[in-house]
């Protein structure tokens, strides 16, 4: 098996121990999180491909779907759960942002590896900071759904 | 303009505006829940029954990214789920219960093969009517008891 199959079967296995981690009374949080972010990132993965500016050689169900199923449907909401989950709620603003740099470098410092030393992604015309600024944007838009969502006068 | 595009046209505005006309605003996050689990099932089960050639969709929107229906998997059905989910009546009998269920799953699939019919936005291949029913219906059974399982608890503030 090639090394890009390995990453992405670990890519899965990590997931799954992510969300293990996760405490039990904040499931619902995590939950929301998920899918909230898994709207966003599989539209704009698939405009993102549409156009040309990424590419993913190596992919799940690549007859169909010339997106990275794996890190829009799974991982990144993932990442993205276990942001919302761990959010640092009551630091101070400055951690808050750091909070926010951190996952987003995390993740694009991952891509950047993966993109230079394997083919399961390619960038066309895309740089490392679109990237950076992307996911830091979803974070956000992820945690202000969360907080709307979990605001007093719930279902 | 193909009659196909001005039916995606009027799935994605029927799509927002059911959304917002429908889902009264008291339960507007259980709507938006119910719509983003709907969504996520769709998807997850679309990809090998597209994969594997069971039904295809040769009109779609970006048509190079995917070969799958965006318009109906991400907006459309999950929409409608949406509003059935938030509509149903929780303490009615059992079988006035299924008989919702089984109104909505019909008029869905009715829709669906419709458009298959009379259009070249989906295509059926191994795929017929019934087994779509089932289809549909597994989607929503499986989304609702998501969603009942979301909403099970009272307490559920956990942001701190």
């Amino acid at each position: 098996m090639r090394m890009e199959w390995w990453i992405l079967l670990s890519v899965y296995i990590v997931a799954a121990g992510i969300l293990f981690f996760i405490p039990k009374n904040k499931i619902r949080l995590a939950a929301a999180a998920f899918l909230f972010n898994q709207v966003i990132t599989f539209l704009i993965g698939l405009v993102v491909v549409e156009l040309g500016l990424l590419e993913y050689p190596i992919r799940l169900f690549a007859s169909i779907n010339r997106a990275s199923f794996t890190f829009e449907y799974l991982a990144f909401p993932v990442v993205c759960a276990a942001f919302s989950v761990w959010y640092p709620n009551n630091r101070r603003l400055l951690f808050q942002y750091g909070y926010y740099a951190g996952f987003s470098s995390v993740l694009t410092i991952v891509e950047v590896i993966i993109e230079k030393y394997t083919d399961l992604i390619r960038y066309i015309h895309w740089e490392w900071y679109i990237s950076w600024i992307t996911i830091c944007i979803s974070l956000f838009i992820v945690r202000l759904f969360c907080v709307w969502f979990f605001a007093k006068g719930r279902a | 303009m193909l009659i196909e595009h001005l039916i995606l046209i009027i799935m994605w505005l029927f799509g927002i505006a059911g959304f917002i006309l429908f889902i009264p605003r008291k339960d507007r996050r259980k709507g938006i829940l119910a719509y983003l689990m709907f969504q996520a099932i769709i998807w997850l089960c679309d990809m090998p029954s597209f994969k594997y050639g069971l039904l295809s969709a040769p009109v779609r929107i970006l048509p190079k990214a995917t070969e799958l229906t965006i318009t109906i998997n991400y907006i459309f059905y999950p929409v409608l789920f949406s509003i059935y989910y938030v509509h149903r009546r929780i303490n009615s009998r059992i079988w006035s219960k299924f008989i919702y269920f089984f109104v909505w799953v019909s008029a869905i699939t009715l829709f669906d093969s419709v458009i298959e019919r009379y259009t070249d936005l989906l295509e059926y291949k191994f795929m017929t009517w019934y087994w779509m029913w089932i289809y549909i219906g597994f989607l929503a059974y499986v989304s609702q008891i998501c969603c009942n399982w979301f909403f099970k608890e009272k307490a559920m503030v956990h942001m701190d």
